[in-house]
């Protein structure tokens, strides 16, 4: 009973940083998702706190493992645009597919050269 | 005292809404049953697995999208708070991420530019409409952002929101494979890779192989939202 209240309280804690990013960038009109900023506001609390109180990463890993549930609705709702989509389906399926294929390629392969760069910089190390 | 009349409609709509939730609960547990049989692989999406059947018990049903997003408007909106969890293995990998500042800067450029720009370029040499193309540009950004940056450029926002999740869906299963072949083996390139092309669908796919490649993958795409939302629409009114 006592671990189900700080896993309660631990969700609290996320649902009020997130709250609280919204607020922020709402009142700043600031061109950022305030989900970015309610990550950077329990960042902040962590770096002060230095230490991840356990009942938050239980709450935490439990949530980013299932991240996938909270999509499910947004890939209902994709259905929606069907009608259109059809017109200009091949241009859109080759599109997505070879930007998305195209956008990991790059991404990754400069991640990991920049990476291997500094690393024969810094001396091996 | 009108507040019996109020209480009424909200119970109903809390049931309604709940009775959704608990389909997409039940859908998501069979969805990650087909995943583990399939031992994890990343073939078998989630998102993919489970919305497919909601979307075919509507049709087939009748049953209006917007009865079931009083549901899935719940869980949207707690998307956001599973989302700020990211600050914990953020905080666990913050000198490993620190250190990788400049390949996350220029992945991070190059990563997004190539998103954005192929997808433009692919969908108006394949003769797709202006307002389709305007669409697509922020298909690799998460959601409210995608639909923020589709309605300032003129595009349509519902439309890019449905590219951002299909985008998310292709990114999070061909990934690995896409990876593979290109010997991108880094668990940290691989990630960021993921939610820089892939958002958070992405992301939830990188959580899923490991815990360094969903960090990466979550500052990725937090950071491109970001850099997204910034020069996206900057670009657009400087090249048309």
């Amino acid at each position: 009973m006592r671990s189900f209240f700080r896993l309660a309280l631990a969700f609290a804690l996320l649902v009020a940083c997130d709250i609280a990013g919204r607020l922020i960038v709402w009142g700043l009109s600031l061109p950022v998702p305030g989900t970015v900023v309610g990550i950077l506001i329990l960042l902040a609390g962590l770096v002060a706190l230095r230490r991840v109180p356990a009942p938050l990463k239980e709450t935490a890993e439990f949530l980013l493992a299932h991240l996938n549930f909270f999509y499910i609705p947004a890939g209902v709702g994709v259905i929606g645009y069907a009608a259109l989509l059809a017109g200009d389906l091949w241009p859109i399926v080759a599109a997505l597919f070879a930007s998305t294929f195209l956008a990991m390629i790059a991404a990754g392969f400069a991640f990991q050269f920049v990476s291997r760069l500094m690393r024969e910089k810094g001396g091996g190390a | 005292m009108s507040d019996i009349g109020i209480q009424l409609i909200y119970w109903d709509r809390v049931l309604e809404a709940g009775f959704w939730i608990l389909v997409t609960l039940f859908f998501y547990y069979f969805a990650l049953r087909i995943q583990q049989a399939l031992h994890g692989s990343p073939l078998a999406n989630p998102v993919l697995l489970a919305s497919a059947p909601i979307i075919g018990l509507l049709w087939g049903a009748d049953i209006w999208v917007g009865d079931y997003q009083q549901g899935g408007q719940a869980l949207i909106w707690l998307l956001g708070p599973a989302t700020v969890g990211l600050a914990v293995p953020l905080y666990r990998n913050f000198s490993r991420v620190r250190s990788a500042l400049v390949p996350m800067a220029v992945s991070l450029v190059v990563g997004s530019a190539v998103a954005v720009l192929s997808a433009v370029l692919i969908g108006d040499a394949m003769g797709a409409s202006v307002e389709t193309i305007r669409s697509l540009a922020p298909k690799s950004v998460t959601t409210p952002i995608a639909m923020g940056i589709a309605d300032a450029i003129g595009g349509y926002p519902s439309l890019a929101a449905a590219f951002v999740i299909v985008t998310g869906i292709i990114g999070a299963v061909f990934g690995a494979m896409i990876f593979n072949a290109f010997g991108i083996r880094d668990a940290r390139a691989r990630g960021f890779a993921m939610g820089v092309a892939a958002h958070g669908i992405g992301t939830a796919r990188a959580f899923q192989e490991d815990e360094v490649s969903g960090t990466f993958s979550g500052v990725a795409m937090a950071l491109n939202g970001i850099v997204t939302a910034l020069i996206l629409p900057l670009l657009w009114l400087a090249f048309s």
